[in-house]
């Protein structure tokens, strides 16, 4: 087994320097398009093919619960290459009075319906790019162990009773961190007669990373978020 | 066998009882109910045909029921149509066995009943459905909130095995690390599982429901995200649909780009199924390498196409944005030196007798079995059975490829290991072709939708992939049925963990690399 | 002064009494009736055969004599006593118990015949260590054998059960036979029925029919201890017959196998060479370790704790054969500690195999149903007939502080001393036995930790379990004097050690109290006992003398000291342990009282069961499951388990209906009772063809006879 060893040696370290500095590596987030002053607004938000651009007078807003990040607006308006994306709903923050994870977090990682690609790229957050552990984040299989419920898709019927013992299952404290614009919202989905409007049709979501998917350092800047060791980035 | 010798030879054994339509690789045959099970056991059992599935349409007065094959000619609909009255059909898996999974769907879709299928019942619809739900009809109201479910506080699931202290383990539907929604029942006296039973569609969105009615814009989003690990080929496979129906001919460059796409995202997917294979052997470096590998594959999509996952890129016409040839041909030098390291790792895992200990003679499945249940992508290939659509039936911009088929016979886990890698490499190599080659213009043009039905398909990374689009006279999407390779291959899925312990399940279902997503739509 | 032939006396008076009282009193009396005169008799022999045991009375008495035979006595010397003590010990909560667990065949059986035959019982099992020849012996055998085997049959209208009793009775006078035979040969080479005459007629005895004696009376006695193969009968006849007579038949009747192997082969014709001890060592090896494995795959839970029985006999010859090896070679003070070991052993098994069996009986009785495949969860309904069966199952797990420890842990160490033997074929021999009874220990935690966990733990898994009654203090009450007891035997070892070592003295000429107690409660900085002073020093440290001030004896370590080499060969104190491990228990629950829970709210949740939507009882792990894999490592051994598979399908793929049957085939009879059975047919297959019915054919065969007679004639001649 020695020649895994060496290959692992090999390799190197990998590690992203987030959250300690900034990640500068291509590829790492889709983007998403960034909201403020532009020319036409109602012609640029009439383009978004699920609503989320809203025209404000002169300028345009986005409603992060519902961008899917598709391309449609990428012609109109300026798109911004970051990731710290995860946000505190505002009846949360009036809820939360202590930050009880500041050196370990427990996740449970529950699909309600999602498509593959957020479940993805939470799990990317376990190889040697993101490595989560060693920020003392863990997935942990059983309710029984979890602080947080992390939870992606759009919340359908069938998993409705199955998160709700879950989240009955876990001690307190514990949260909830909506993953994705569908646990946001219920994205496209969502709601009709077998899907939802996200996580929060279980109990109230203390953190949205919202985003289709949410590249792997914006649910690390959820988790951290939760942890009380990052700060939510304000959108101008 | 060519379609015309294949209609002459059906019109020998039926004579005018079927009505045969012949165009361009489509053989349309219509005939009796009476008739049906006749005509598609002669197609599965003796002219060799696949099936691809069932495509059940409500129309206002009537019902159609089209039974795709194919060969490597052409499609080939068996068609039957009824009074909306009736809600009676003949099932045909006694025979074709692969339409099983597919009679049991339409039975709690469309609340038909086929006759002669032992298991129908409680399969897309779980029991807290009252009976007569039937949400693909058209009646049903998709976006209104469901709200009279039935409580069914003594419910227990249909068991099979019986012998004094079987139990059946209960795995999921939230089980493991990070793992899609899926409840297996392992029916088991301990030790050897005698029966694996999995429940699925915890995930289903009823997305081909919610596209009714919509544009093609909107019904594309869907059919992209509906399964974000292999988003492209599935929008792919719709956007071929829909231009057929527009009967347009998309430009000579876009053709190349989208199979230039296409394979990346097969890499891609291919790559993240070994590291899953890795994971759980337990293999931590192996792991590791894997996902610095799928890492990577990710941030190359992402730089090249503005996406992690490919969304967005497919649309009706062509693409939605055009890329350099000098960035295609960074991606292809990328992707091959991705593909090196592939074969580095692949050196490593076959030198590694414990990671072998628990893929070979694991998991099998034999070609008769993949043939019967009609199994498809690198699973049947595994089992030695592959039809891989970019040769068998080329479609979008392969048919100026050259593809060397990938092929393995023992159908274990080690096979499908194989198969993995080589496709892999093989997919690499295609990133480089078409990079060397690609013709110049325009990657779009606008479609002009009309009213009108088609079929779309392709080999999506686990397999094959059909979009079956109707139309109607406003543009809009009217029905739309998507049979995924997850669907077909969760249906075989039982085969292979059958007989073996419960400590190889876990291997077994990396092997498979299934997606619930996918099948759940 | 009382004697204990005047109690003995009382005792059968009362027995007697009972019995002819019994027919006159009201049917729903009988219970209570039974369990009066029960517990007053066992209370009263156990005065008896204490007095005998503990104080050393022993006594002898003339009864009757027999035209042409000789006359019959009595005697009673320590070795009887301590068989009549404990057959007293668990007759004592047994009886008990009867009285609320008879009143369940209230209307379909005779309780008023049950009564009879369980006194009946009771006497001959008494007497027969009490019998000083053989003659009255073979009656109280006999009585014996024919009363348990009534109440094997009592509900003799179930099938099953008359042929299980069948069985049981036709093994055991095949082995009465070959027990007859043994004591004919004894007897006619001491001249006297009577044992002391046997004992000082016997010397000189040629090795050949030394041989023949002992392999008959291992034979003969060996069908009663269960040993393997002879122990078809046990895993059918225990489980069948009413519960407390279940216990009684593995308590009790068992050890009276034992008895006869020791009564003829250590006292009557002291075994000289090493031979036989190794056959009683590898056959008690062999026995523990099949019945163990029986055990662990069973599922019913009487028959489970039937062939644990099984293995429990093996533990107890084992560590006998190991015992009469050292004797034979010379090592008397090894002898001592084996047989220490032996009967220690047996004394524990009675004890916890008694609480088990009444434990597993209340769980028919309040159930219905005692297969763990459809048990489950009775903790939530019967908690103190599931503390008692946890106290049992730990003590038979030999888990520290019950008894079972104890008496395991000294028969392994015993084993081990082999290196003190010469003759390396005896060696292996002892590391084989050893191995075995190891593997054997844990086989046996799985196979308790199935039986507990599968019945008391988890979900109801049938209706039956889920429907459970509440046991009645009746019930209740004799398992728990049982569990106590369990835990006294099993810190007191320091106590039980001298007791036994008395008994056996006469035989091994040596001493295992001063090899195992050392004296540290006696030893002072003056009088040493014998004692090492640095070693009495060093012990005192580690808190050896705690204690001194107010209990009696010899002290609370049993230890075995070697040479100067190694001063400490093993060691061990469950009273010390015991106290720890209630310190211990006590800082974690007072800790955890203090600083966690009182801080905390404990919220109780329905358990994960992983999103299901119901998680039914058959979801849940059963017996079978459990012990699957047991059952594929010793495949060899359960081989050929009759397994049909039949699958109902539909053209082929789907497959409806898959159902398997395991019918496993006891290994003892597969190796000797099926090929003895095909020898037998085949046999008389032969005979039958000598039949041809022709004339010719048999005059024949008369000139045949006739030449075979003439010439046997002239060889004699």
């Amino acid at each position: 087994m020695s020649q895994w060893v060496f290959a692992g040696l090999k390799a190197g370290i990998v590690t992203t320097p987030y959250p300690r500095r900034e990640d500068h590596a291509h590829g790492i987030t889709p983007g998403r398009p960034r909201g403020g002053v532009v020319a036409s607004p109602e012609e640029i938000a009439s383009h978004c093919p699920v609503g989320a651009l809203a025209a404000t007078g002169e300028g345009i807003t986005v409603d992060r619960g519902r961008c899917i990040h598709c391309p449609a607006c990428r012609a109109d308006i300026p798109w911004e290459e970051t990731y710290e994306w995860a946000t505190v709903p505002p009846e949360a923050k009036e809820a939360e009075v202590e930050r009880p994870f500041r050196r370990s977090l427990h996740v449970l990682v529950v699909d309600a319906g999602d498509c593959g690609a957020c479940l993805s790229e939470v799990g990317q957050l376990n190889n040697p790019y993101y490595n989560m552990h060693r920020l003392g984040f863990f997935i942990t299989p059983t309710p029984r162990k979890a602080d947080l419920l992390l939870l992606v898709g759009p919340m359908t019927e069938h998993m409705k009773l199955a998160v709700e013992k879950a989240y009955a299952a876990m001690p307190t404290p514990k949260r909830v961190m909506a993953v994705g614009t569908c646990a946001a919202s219920g994205g496209i989905f969502g709601s009709s007669f077998v899907a939802g409007h996200g996580a929060n049709e279980v109990g109230s979501v203390d953190v949205v990373v919202p985003g289709c998917p949410p590249p792997p350092l914006a649910i690390l800047h959820g988790l951290l978020l939760v942890a009380g060791r990052a700060q939510e980035v304000v959108e101008r | 066998m060519e379609l015309n010798k294949l209609e002459k030879t059906l019109h020998d054994r039926f004579f005018e009882r079927l009505t045969t339509r012949i165009s361009s690789s489509f053989l349309d045959i219509e005939c009796s109910t009476a008739d049906l099970i006749e005509v598609s056991a002669m197609l599965f059992n003796e002219q060799a045909c696949a099936f691809a599935g069932m495509i059940i349409e409500e129309e206002d007065v009537s019902w159609s029921l089209r039974y795709m094959f194919y060969n490597d000619h052409g499609m080939i609909q068996v068609m039957i149509a009824a009074s909306h009255d009736q809600t009676e059909f003949p099932s045909i898996s006694a025979h074709v066995h692969a339409s099983d999974w597919h009679e049991r769907a339409a039975e709690d879709l469309f609340g038909l009943s086929f006759s002669g299928h032992p298991r129908l019942g409680e399969f897309i619809l779980h029991e807290q459905w009252p009976e007569g739900t039937n949400p693909m009809r058209r009646g049903f109201d998709a976006r209104a909130p469901f709200s009279h479910w039935e409580s069914r506080p003594d419910w227990e699931p249909p068991r099979v095995f019986d012998s004094p202290g079987a139990f059946s383990m209960p795995i999921g539907p939230i089980y493991s690390g990070i793992a899609e929604s899926v409840h297996f029942q392992l029916e088991t006296i301990g030790e050897e599982i005698v029966r694996v039973i999995p429940r699925l569609f915890y995930k289903y969105r009823a997305v081909e429901k919610l596209a009714q009615g919509r544009s093609v814009g909107e019904a594309l989003l869907l059919a992209e995200r509906f399964n974000g690990t292999s988003s492209f080929a599935h929008a792919f496979s719709f956007c071929q649909a829909v231009e057929k129906i527009a009967e347009v001919e998309i430009p000579q460059r876009a053709r190349r780009l989208r199979a230039f796409l296409a394979e990346l995202e097969r890499l891609r997917h291919h790559v993240a199924a070994l590291q899953g294979i890795c994971s759980s052997t337990g293999l931590a470096v192996a792991a590791s390498q894997a996902g610095i590998l799928e890492e990577e594959m990710l941030r190359l999509s992402g730089v090249f196409a503005g996406h992690r996952y490919l969304f967005g890129l497919a649309t009706p016409g062509g693409l939605t944005r055009d890329f350099t040839d000098e960035e295609c041909r960074n991606v292809a030098g990328t992707a091959s030196s991705i593909a090196q390291r592939l074969n580095k790792l692949e050196r490593l895992l076959t030198r590694s007798s414990s990671f072998l200990d628990r893929l070979e003679r694991v998991g099998i499945v034999t070609k008769d079995d993949a043939l019967r249940y009609g199994l498809v992508g690198p699973i049947a290939r595994a089992s030695g059975s592959g039809r891989d659509l970019r040769t068998f039936l080329p479609y979008g911009g392969y048919e100026e490829l050259l593809l060397s088929p990938v092929q393995e016979e023992e159908g274990d886990g080690y096979a499908r290991l194989r198969v993995l890698f080589s496709e892999a490499r093989e997919s690499s190599r295609l990133l480089n072709d078409i990079a060397a080659d690609l013709p110049s213009g325009d990657v779009c043009v606008p479609v002009e939708m009309r009213a009108g039905w088609a079929l779309g398909w392709t080999e999506a990374p686990r397999g094959a992939a059909f979009h079956w689009v109707r139309i109607d006279d406003a543009g809009n999407v009217a029905e739309w049925r998507i049979i995924p390779p997850s669907f077909v291959n969760w249906h075989g899925f039982h085969l292979a963990a059958e007989g073996f312990a419960f400590q190889d399940f876990p291997i077994i279902l990396a092997t498979f690399g299934l997606s619930a997503a996918e099948n759940d739509r | 002064m009382i004697t204990p032939l005047d109690l003995i006396t009382a005792f059968l008076g009362i027995i007697a009494i009972g019995i002819a009282v019994v027919p006159f009193i009201p049917e729903r009396r009988v219970p209570q009736a039974l369990a009066a005169f029960g517990s007053l008799a066992a209370i009263v022999i156990m005065w008896a055969s204490g007095e005998t045991l503990f104080a050393g009375h022993t006594f002898h008495a003339w009864l009757w004599t027999v035209p042409g035979l000789g006359r019959m006595s009595l005697a009673m010397d320590r070795i009887g006593a301590l068989f009549v003590f404990i057959t007293g010990l668990i007759y004592l909560p047994v009886s008990i118990f009867s009285a609320g667990y008879i009143p369940r065949y209230t209307g379909r059986y005779s309780l008023k015949a049950f009564s009879a035959w369980y006194l009946a019982l009771f006497a001959s099992i008494v007497f027969i260590p009490v019998c000083g020849d053989i003659l009255s012996l073979l009656v109280v055998w006999e009585v014996m054998s024919i009363t348990s085997y009534l109440l094997v049959v009592y509900e003799h209208r179930e099938e099953r059960n008359a042929r299980a009793g069948w069985l049981m009775l036709v093994m055991s006078e095949a082995g009465t036979l070959a027990m007859v035979i043994a004591l004919l040969i004894l007897a006619a080479h001491g001249g006297s029925l009577d044992f002391a005459g046997i004992r000082t007629g016997i010397a000189g005895l040629r090795s050949g029919t030394r041989w023949a004696v002992f392999l008959l009376s291992f034979f003969g006695f060996g069908v009663k201890a269960g040993l393997f193969p002879l122990n078809i009968w046990l895993p059918r006849a225990h489980p069948v017959a009413p519960g407390n007579i279940s216990a009684l038949l593995s308590g009790v009747i068992l050890n009276l196998g034992i008895y006869g192997i020791v009564r003829v082969n250590m006292d009557l014709l002291p075994i000289t060479s090493v031979g036989p001890g190794l056959v009683v060592l590898i056959v008690g090896a062999i026995t523990a370790l099949v019945g163990i494995l029986y055990a662990t795959v069973e599922n019913d839970l009487k028959t489970m704790l039937a062939h644990s029985s099984i293995e429990n006999m093996g533990i107890v010859t084992t560590a006998l054969g190991a015992g009469l090896v050292f004797l034979a070679a010379g090592h008397a003070t090894l002898a001592a500690i084996a047989f220490v070991a032996a009967f220690y052993h047996m004394i524990n098994h009675s004890v916890y195999k008694g609480l088990l069996f009444l434990g597993a009986s209340t769980v028919d009785m309040m159930t219905g149903t005692r297969s763990m495949d459809r048990l489950g969860g009775l903790i939530h309904r019967m908690p103190w007939t599931a503390l008692a069966f946890l106290v049992g199952a730990m003590s038979i797990s030999a888990l520290p502080p019950f008894n079972g420890f104890a008496s395991e842990w000294l028969t392994l160490q015993s084993i081990l001393r082999s290196v003190e033997l010469s003759s390396i074929g005896v060696k292996v021999a002892f590391a084989l036995a050893g191995a075995m009874l190891a593997l054997t220990a844990a086989l046996a935690v799985t196979a308790f930790v199935k039986a507990f966990a599968m019945t008391f733990l988890g979900h109801a898994r049938s209706e039956l379990a889920n429907n459970a009654k509440r046991a009645t203090k009746t019930l209740i009450v004799p398992m728990l004097i049982l569990a106590s007891l369990c835990l006294t035997l099993g810190v007191t070892p320091t106590y039980v050690i001298p007791t036994l070592d008395r008994a056996f003295a006469t035989y091994t000429h040596a001493s295992a109290t001063d090899a195992l107690v050392p004296p540290f409660f006696l030893a002072t900085k003056t009088n040493l006992h014998g004692l090492p002073a640095d070693f009495v020093h060093d012990f005192s440290d580690l808190g050896a003398q705690s204690g001194k001030n107010f209990l009696p004896g010899r002290g609370l370590v049993v230890m075995h000291r070697g040479g100067e080499a190694n001063p400490v060969v093993y060691a061990m104190s469950p009273a010390y342990t015991f106290i720890v491990l209630l310190l211990l228990l006590g800082l974690a629950t007072g800790g955890v009282w203090l600083f966690a829970a009182r801080r905390r709210r404990v919220v109780r949740r329905a358990e994960w069961d992983g999103g299901v939507r119901r998680l039914t009882p058959s979801m849940t792990y059963t017996a079978s499951g459990f012990s699957q894999p047991v059952r594929v490592i010793f495949q060899s051994v359960f081989h050929p388990a009759v397994e049909e598979e039949s699958r109902r399908a539909t053209a082929g793929h789907f497959r409806l209906a898959i159902r398997r049957v395991h019918r496993d085939v006891y290994l003892p009879e597969r190796l000797v009772f099926h090929p003895l059975t095909r020898l037998a047919q085949w046999i008389a297959a032969c005979c039958a063809r000598m039949q041809n019915g022709k004339l010719n054919t048999y005059a024949g065969y008369v000139f045949i006879v006739l030449i075979i007679v003439i010439i046997v004639g002239i060889v004699i001649w």
